[in-house]
């Protein structure tokens, strides 16, 4: 079994066992047996014309796993849901990527996928947000958008014929992601929702969720249009109002150009909520981070010690604890 | 030299039929994307897994199959004397190719067609059956990257000293200069996808020594796949709803 | 099953490596007592009843006490593999004894695998000796046996280390010496096998204080291991193992390869103690220490009452006397140093066993019943007198009997040893033969029943399926017959000879199929492989098959179908060989024919039956092939073989002679030959890496030394520069006497090593070589009744030809290579023992029959000289100056001449000049006879 990589003592590996055998308590009744293993048989009747899904294959008549995952089945839909794995796009998942590359026309992503994302040039929103044809003058000038290395948070757009992945980021929501820190946690630990951008703002934090694993927690930008598609009124709007402050606003940029330290500690506090709660395996979502972040605040920890034992032992009661009640709540 | 002693014990202690103990820990490398530990009695053996991935060198990509590589090394202090060379020589190059060639066979490469996925193999302590330890691990870390297989593939090696046949040899075994038969097999396909044997033994022989082997891959296959179910049953109850 | 791990440090090579095993310690393993109710008793070896305690031995009393082990009254004993595993590490013949102990199912003896069990598994503290956690395991053991049976029976450690018996009694486990057990037994003739310990040395010391002289410092001390080590390393010391002149047990040579030449080492005080056959570790003596050359006088170290005792004239290089000259290139004396000279300064190996002999008869006899000192005489000349204790001195004195050797110390001319058994009599035949057996380790057991049980069941006879197997040729139509000398039982031979239309001779040699009998892997066949050979002694045959076999179902009889293996050529009438082909058959043999029957019919011109004219036609190819052969350079080599007439009744030899040689043999020879190497091409074509050959060593230059000195000192020339060359001068040298051809040609024989088994995957090509019979290629393949060899050669024609599959020894480069020193070591000693019978036989002979005959002087001596005596094949020394004188200056030595010359010039004898010889048997001491040759 996948252990933990901190050095627990005697009384903390109790702790955790009694914490973690909770946790199983509970999903016991769960579809536990569901979970399969490389070549595990599935049961199915063939005569409900199923449907084969992801991860399975027929052989001599019957449905074998090809992944290790949970079965899961959608009406006659059966396939296998693997668990660690690499990011499996679905259209419209809002993703956190790198820029590995950048070709003509188009931008490279590392992404998590099996190859890397590409996204348009004509996928992108120009900085005068008018609409038109991208000319060779806007292909010289792709490097302003994003260099390689920069973060970016985009949106699945389609899969091309040969299996390549397109993205598009024709919002302000999207687009380069500065100030902050870039975690990859396995991509099932993410659940897809209806959010994916948080704005913590007692931690004058933004938190992107990206469906791929890639989890971007940096200082809050105000500049963000709520609104999906963009107007052209809107941004003419903004274009008058940020041409008009630039000059008295100097100072300013420069002053925001430099993170408070308060705002640098909260995002290293959320990261490590993040990284501890990846590591012991748990579900991550706003909630369950900001309840860890809390935690830590209330332990009165300084940010370096949320990485110690101890605090894992914590974060999995309080899971355990959590969940327990939720599941209360229910039954 | 006596490798099976009137009562029927080996040097270790060990039965003919019977195998070193296995123990398997999945996870040990957190950058890849999958990888695990393997361990036959002293053999030590850890792998890693990553991709399928972006293809690195553009003239390898496939546009109908991903590219499996392998690489298999040595640790320094794998051995009691420390080693000069650990990678490029014949050997690793040799075993490189046939875990690549292993694997390969029973990943579903046509899947994932333009990416590659890259299988580091290294032996941490080598106490004899490298080879299959190699194999174990790096199905285990396959397994646990979500790389879609055919089936698991295990192996174990068998070979023949003082007229018996004996199960999973060890260093001292294996260097008697005996013959050394390693197989592979598909446990639940039935199918033999590796069997490696460099000196004579009689037909006969041979497929006694040969079905020893399965049985010891299947009794492999068996722990790796209660492994692998306790790791997907863990990871699911502990990532909740 | 649990588990756990060792952890061990092993040095190997000089560096310091950390090695980790892993141990699997096991709960399934029966501690062998039948009466357990804890443990699997289906393997249980101890006595079932609990009345007699359980004896687990300690290593040291395993290595010591080996002989006393093996007597019946020691039963009931429990061997832990911590014993054995370290017995194994220390002596390896002492394991193998006790491994034959310990599945002797008469005998209850077990092992128990202490290491492996998890009760009784040790680890390894700091700061504690191999030898203490060996020690603490034992004790461990015993402990657990105790509280395993539980108060069911006595559990006895028996060791005779102090400090162990003081923890074990410490630890509440009753520990008893071997000597105090011994003595509880109350057998007193046990007493006498037991060895004694080193500490009991003081005792023994005391009284031979009564005797100063004795206790002084005879040899120096041997040099502490890692000094050797060292010192072999920085080529300061040389290593070897020590093999003691034949005729003169005070010289003895090491063979180095670190110097590429023998060192020789003179004196009992150079040798410091090592036996023959021990690896030493030998320093060079300063140059001018090492002996000019010179003439060894016949009796050396004139103290010792040690001499030269009449023997059967030697038959190789192997058992004559090595060349103890150094090289005599007349010219260049004084610029050749002669053969480096050294002494032994520590002993690596020991390669002590036990020897048989008598006692050296004592001048006033012990009181009976008391403890007596008494030397022992091995009949082994190249071993040293072995003293020894006894209680039944009076039993022993004319017995011949078996003695261990255990130490020797610095204090004492001879080592210590101590009697094992009896074997018989002194001067009964059976007795002697026993002896001559043992110490050529022949075993002369009747076959088990296991093995005879893997005999076809008789009377047997060519079976339907025998005839319809499509592999097996009927040649039953064929004239076939066999020749061999008179009365011969095992016929594995047998011929035919066919005139073809085309003018051709088809030439059939039929070999008695053995392998169709003796498959690989039964007992037969395991036991066949250990026996290696036939042994015929002078009155009987010791079988290396049992006896249905021998002579009867593989036997190549007169009128009865037998399988064979079969070599059949085409042969021009120039005996070209054109085609030959290899087939399994089945044979019905006209005629089995005695040499002299078969030279009758070829000389008697007035038979013309088609037998005879076969005959006449294989004679007549037989020479050209011979004639051809010689041709190549084959040696035609002479040994003085000869043949005793037996009375039927008594068994004692009534006459002796010559073995004479006829055509026929030669034609039976030729053919026998030829098939060897067809066989020999065939089945190493077929197999390069896996065939036994046979291969005959070209004779170095100092081999041919001697030879070459002799031949000078008579003025004949011989060329050796090619065994073409040799046999060419040695058919020039005829001298005026008939007798004087064969004389150079049994002298040169003497030159040669013996011919040699081995593994084709062992040597190259060019090392194949035959050099007696000028053949590249040659192996056995046509005696397979008294040879295994021809077994095994068989085997590989039968897999070549594709009748069978190869069986697995075949695999195993290393098996292969020990089997063919098996049947080296084995074929070498069924010689030896023939001609130590024949020696007996002849002693026998001469007692009643004191007798002139003539002689001819083979080597000078300072005092003396060598003789040979070809009538009755023996060689013997002869005294010119009465024994015990030293007869200064009246003889002395001319090495150019090789002749012994009176001072004053009046008498001289030379090498090779024939002399008249009186022999007679005569008991110098009571029960010793020996033959004495005198000068008339």
């Amino acid at each position: 079994m996948r252990g933990l990589q901190v050095s627990l003592n005697q009384t903390q590996k109790i702790r955790l066992q009694r914490a973690l055998q909770q946790l199983e308590s509970l999903s016991s009744k769960v579809n536990v047996n569901a979970s399969v293993t490389v070549a595990d048989t599935i049961p199915v009747n063939f005569e409900d014309n199923i449907l084969k899904g992801h991860g399975t294959v027929e052989r001599d008549g019957e449905l074998v796993a090809t992944l290790c995952g949970v079965v899961e089945r959608v009406n006659k839909l059966v396939y296998v849901r693997p668990l660690r794995s690499r990011y499996k796009p679905e259209i419209g998942d809002i993703i956190v990527g790198r820029v590995v590359e950048i070709v003509p026309k188009r931008w490279k992503l590392e992404i998590n996928f099996s190859q890397d994302a590409v996204l348009m040039l004509s996928s992108m929103n120009l900085a005068d947000g008018i609409q038109r044809r991208r000319t060779a003058v806007d292909e010289l000038n792709m490097r302003s958008f994003f260099e390689e290395n920069d973060v970016v948070c985009a949106e699945v757009r389609n899969f091309q014929h040969d299996g390549s992945l397109q993205l598009q980021a024709r919002s302000q929501k999207y687009g380069k992601l500065e100030k902050g820190q870039l975690l990859t946690i396995p991509p099932y630990l993410v659940k897809r929702r209806k959010q994916h951008f948080h704005h913590m703002e007692q931690y004058g934090v933004d938190l992107v969720l990206g469906c791929n694993g890639f989890i971007w927690i940096g200082e809050h930008v105000e500049v963000r249009d709520t609104m999906s598609g963009d107007q052209v009124s809107n941004t003419e709007q903004q274009n008058t109002k940020s041409s008009t402050s630039t000059n008295y606003m100097d100072l300013e940029e420069q002053e925001q150009g430099y993170t408070p330290l308060e705002t640098r500690q909260n995002i290293c506090r959320i990261a490590n909520s993040v990284r501890v709660l990846s590591s012991l395996g748990f579900n991550i979502t706003v909630e369950v981070i900001m309840e860890t972040v809390d935690l830590s605040g209330t332990m009165n920890l300084e940010v370096h010690e949320m990485l110690g034992s101890e605090f894992y032992v914590l974060v999995a009661e309080k899971e355990a604890e959590r969940r327990c009640s939720s599941g209360k709540k229910k039954g | 030299m006596e490798f099976v002693n009137p009562e029927g014990l080996r040097l270790d202690g060990r039965r003919a039929m019977e195998m070193r103990q296995l123990r398997a820990q999945i996870g040990a490398v957190s950058k890849a994307d999958g990888s695990a530990v393997f361990e036959m009695g002293n053999t030590k053996v850890i792998a890693a897994v990553y991709g399928p991935r972006e293809v690195q060198n553009r003239s390898q990509q496939m546009s109908d199959q991903a590219l499996v590589r392998c690489e298999y090394s040595m640790a320094n202090f794998s051995t009691g004397d420390r080693m000069r060379k650990p990678k490029g020589d014949r050997r690793s190059t040799e075993l490189s190719l046939v875990i690549r060639q292993t694997m390969e066979a029973c990943i579903l490469t046509h899947l994932m067609p333009h990416s590659q996925i890259d299988i580091f193999v290294q032996v941490l302590q080598a106490d004899g059956g490298t080879r299959s330890a190699c194999i174990n691990a790096a199905t285990l870390a396959l397994a646990d990257a979500g790389i879609p297989m055919r089936d698991l593939v295990t192996s174990c090696s068998a070979g023949y000293l003082n007229n018996t046949s004996l199960l999973d040899l060890n260093y001292v075994e294996d260097s008697a200069g005996g013959p050394d038969v390693t197989v592979g097999i598909l446990p639940t396909l039935d199918k033999v996808t590796l069997l490696q044997m460099d000196a004579k033994l009689p037909m006969d022989i041979f497929e006694n020594v040969m079905q020893l082997a399965i049985e010891g891959c299947k009794a492999v296959a068996n722990y790796i796949r209660e492994v692998l179910q306790e790791n997907t049953k863990q990871l699911e109850v502990r990532r909740g709803v | 099953m649990l588990q756990s791990k060792v952890f061990s440090k092993r040095t190997r090579g000089g560096k310091v490596q950390k090695t980790v095993r892993e141990v699997y310690l096991r709960d399934d393993l029966p501690c062998g007592a039948p009466f357990c109710k804890v443990c699997d008793t289906s393997k249980a070896r101890l006595s079932p009843s609990a009345s007699s305690p359980i004896l687990i031995v300690d290593t040291n009393v395993v290595l010591s006490q080996i002989d006393l082990l093996e007597n019946p009254a020691m039963d009931n004993v429990v061997v832990l593999s911590v014993v054995r595993d370290e017995v194994k590490n220390r002596n390896i013949a002492v394991f193998k004894r006790i491994e034959t102990l310990c599945y002797n199912s008469t005998r209850n003896f077990f092992v128990f695998y202490n290491t492996l069990h998890k009760d009784t598994f040790v680890h390894d503290v700091s700061g504690e000796s191999p030898n203490d956690r060996n020690d603490r395991a034992i004790r461990v053991a015993t402990q657990w046996y105790q509280n395993h049976l539980g108060g069911q029976t006595r559990v006895l450690l028996i060791t005779n280390d102090r400090e162990n018996k003081r923890k074990a009694t410490e630890e509440g486990i009753s520990a008893e010496t071997i000597e105090s057990y011994v003595k509880s037994l109350g057998q007193p003739n046990l007493l006498d096998l037991l060895v004694k310990p080193v500490s009991e040395d003081v005792e023994m010391e005391d009284a031979d204080a009564l005797r100063p002289s004795k206790r002084k410092v005879l040899y120096a001390e041997h040099k502490p291991m890692s000094e050797i080590t060292s010192g072999l390393r920085c080529k300061i010391y040389h290593q070897g193992k020590l093999r003691v002149n034949r005729y003169n047990p005070f010289e003895a040579y090491v063979g180095s390869e670190s110097i590429g030449d023998e060192i020789i080492i003179y004196g009992r005080t150079n040798m410091n103690r090592a036996f023959d056959g021990d690896v030493v570790a030998v320093e060079l003596l300063p140059q001018d220490q090492w002996r000019e050359e010179k003439f060894l006088s016949i009796a050396d170290e004139g103290e010792e009452e040690e001499e030269e005792d009449v023997h059967l004239a030697p038959n190789s290089a192997d058992d004559a006397l090595r060349n103890t000259n150094p090289p005599n290139s007349a010219d260049d004396k004084n610029s050749v140093p002669c053969r480096p000279a050294g002494c032994v300064i520590g002993i690596i190996k020991r390669n002590w066993h036990s020897y048989s002999g008598s006692l050296e008869p004592l001048p006033m006899p012990a009181a009976s019943g008391s403890i007596a000192h008494a030397l022992f005489v091995p009949k082994d000349r190249k071993i040293s007198k072995i003293r020894i204790q006894t209680r039944q001195l009076e039993n022993l004195l004319d017995q011949i009997i078996v003695v261990a050797v255990d130490s020797w110390d610095r204090q004492s001319r001879y080592p210590s040893g101590h009697y094992v058994r009896k074997i018989g009599e002194i001067g009964d035949r059976n007795v002697e033969n026993q002896a001559v057996l043992m110490e050529n380790d022949i075993c002369d057991e009747p076959f088990s029943r296991q093995i005879l049980n893997c005999l076809p069941p008789l009377p047997w006879s060519v079976s339907a399926e025998d005839l319809a197997n499509p592999i097996r040729m009927d040649l039953r139509h064929l004239l076939v017959f066999s020749v061999d000398p008179p009365g011969c039982k095992d016929i594995d031979d047998a011929l035919h000879c066919t005139t073809l239309p085309n003018g051709n001779f088809e030439v059939g040699v039929h070999i008695a199929d053995v392998t169709n009998f003796v498959h690989p892997g039964t007992p037969l066949d395991d036991e066949a492989s250990q026996r290696g050979t036939s042994v015929y002694l002078v009155e009987r045959r010791i079988d290396m098959l049992p006896k249905p076999l021998t002579e009867d179902i593989c036997s190549l009889r007169a009128d009865v179908e037998r399988l064979a293996f079969s070599v059949i050529w085409e042969m021009t009438p120039q005996a070209e060989i054109i085609s030959t082909r290899y087939t399994k058959s089945i044979i019905k043999s006209c005629a089995a024919l005695s040499y002299v029957e078969a030279q009758a019919r070829m000389d008697d011109s007035r038979l013309v039956d088609p037998l005879t004219t076969d005959l006449r036609d294989m004679n007549t190819l037989a020479k050209i092939m011979r004639q051809r052969r010689i041709e190549r350079g084959a040696l035609t080599l002479a040994s003085a073989e000869v043949k005793f007439q037996i009375d039927t009744e008594t068994h004692d030899p009534l006459d002796i002679g010559m073995y004479q040689i006829r055509e026929a043999n030669q034609m039976v020879e030729e053919f026998m030959l030829a098939a060897n190497v067809s066989v020999a091409e065939k089945i190493l074509k077929h197999f390069p890496l896996c065939s036994l050959l046979r291969r005959h060593p070209t004779p170095t230059k100092e081999m041919l030394e001697p030879l070459l000195r002799t031949a000078a000192a008579i003025g004949l020339n011989l060329d050796v520069t090619s065994s073409k060359a040799l046999a060419d001068s040695l058919d020039r040298a005829v001298g005026d006497d008939p007798y004087f051809n064969k004389l150079i040609r049994i002298l040169a024989t003497r030159c040669m090593t013996q011919a040699v088994y081995f593994c084709s995957g062992d040597l190259s090509p060019p090392e194949f070589h035959h050099y007696g019979l000028a053949s590249p290629l040659y192996t056995h393949f046509t005696s397979p009744i008294r040879r295994y060899a021809d077994v095994i050669v068989h085997r590989l024609l039968a897999a070549s030809l594709e009748i069978n599959k190869l069986p697995q020894i075949f695999q195993d480069r290393t098996q292969l290579t020990s089997i063919a020193e098996n049947l080296n070591y084995r074929h070498r000693n069924a010689q030896m023992a023939s001609r130590a019978s024949v020696e007996l036989h002849t002693l026998i002979y001469f007692r009643k029959r004191p007798t002139d005959e003539e002689a001819r002087i083979v080597k000078i001596r300072s005092n003396g000289f060598i003789v040979f005596v070809p009538k009755y094949g023996i060689e013997g020394p002869v005294y010119l100056t009465p024994r015990g004188e030293k007869g200064d200056g009246e003889w002395f030595v001319d090495e150019q001449q090789q002749q012994v010359k009176k001072m004053d010039g009046s008498v001289s004898y030379s090498v090779l000049q024939s002399v008249k010889i009186h022999m007679e048997v005569v008991e110098p001491q009571p029960n010793r006879p020996k033959l004495e040759l005198s000068l008339i």
